[in-house]
């Protein structure tokens, strides 16, 4: 009971400025410097409490970018990516002409295009390479023509410039 | 003057296969054809070897050949000069 009264005198003791025997010695540095805010730990829980929705908000807006991400972007491994039989290729194009016809679209004709497909490639790209009997042939011709094109030179023969009045 | 060039075509043109030959400039100009090959088609003859050439730029001027069932075309530059020769390949 009396250090209760002492401590409750304690308080008012300061403040009232008489020097006893109960009077601290050295100052108490965090009761007098009131610049110091003394923060109860309620405080603390309200200030992250305040921080707290700062926060989801945050993770909240990188889950909705997330998200808008995954629906922009097409992942083709993921796709549907077992491979058409022929048939299935047969049975895709009947389809599609079909639709075309029904459409009324006319599809251009490619006629004008000088490349065509070819439906063989591997037999045409194993074919034989230019036999060396071929490459001496047009080798040789056009040796020859380019010696033949340097003896090709102005022959004179007649005078240029012939008098009109003789 | 010419005769050279003349007699060039003349001995490709007679060789056993052959049915035409054509010689054009560095511009795709006809410098002579014989057979049955067309001094229309000298331009294209230059500038299909132009095209092919530039595949490799560095490698020596290729040999083009182009070929079907019947016949086969045969295209090179030398130097100013691009020759082409048309081979019978149906026999």
């Amino acid at each position: 009971m009396g250090c209760c009264y002492s401590f409750c005198k304690e308080d008012s003791g300061p403040q009232s400025g008489e020097v006893n025997e109960r009077t601290h010695l050295l100052v108490d540095p965090v009761s007098n410097n009131t610049n110091i805010p003394r923060v109860h730990s309620d405080d603390y829980v309200n200030q992250y409490a305040s921080s707290a929705p700062k926060k989801t908000d945050e993770q909240s807006a990188l889950n909705r970018i997330l998200h808008e991400t995954a629906a922009n972007v097409i992942d083709v491994g993921a796709l549907d990516s077992h491979n058409l039989e022929q048939h299935e290729y047969m049975d895709r194009s009947r389809a599609y002409s079909k639709r075309i016809e029904a459409g009324g679209i006319k599809v251009p004709d490619s006629t004008s295009c000088l490349l065509k497909d070819v439906p063989a490639p591997e037999k045409i790209l194993a074919t034989e390479p230019l036999s060396a009997g071929d490459h001496e042939l047009i080798t040789k011709m056009l040796n020859k023509a380019v010696t033949a094109l340097e003896d090709v030179n102005v022959e004179h023969k007649e005078d240029l410039v012939v008098p009109f009045l003789s | 003057m010419e005769k050279n060039l003349e007699k060039t075509l003349d001995d490709i043109n007679n060789t056993e296969g052959i049915i035409g030959c054509i010689l054009a400039d560095h511009a795709g100009l006809c410098l002579g054809a014989k057979g049955n090959a067309s001094t229309d088609s000298a331009g294209i003859i230059a500038a299909i070897a132009d095209q092919v050439t530039k595949l490799e730029p560095k490698s020596p001027p290729p040999v083009i050949s182009l070929q079907n069932d019947s016949r086969k075309c045969l295209i090179q530059r030398q130097g100013a000069v691009v020759g082409a020769i048309y081979k019978d390949i149906s026999m």
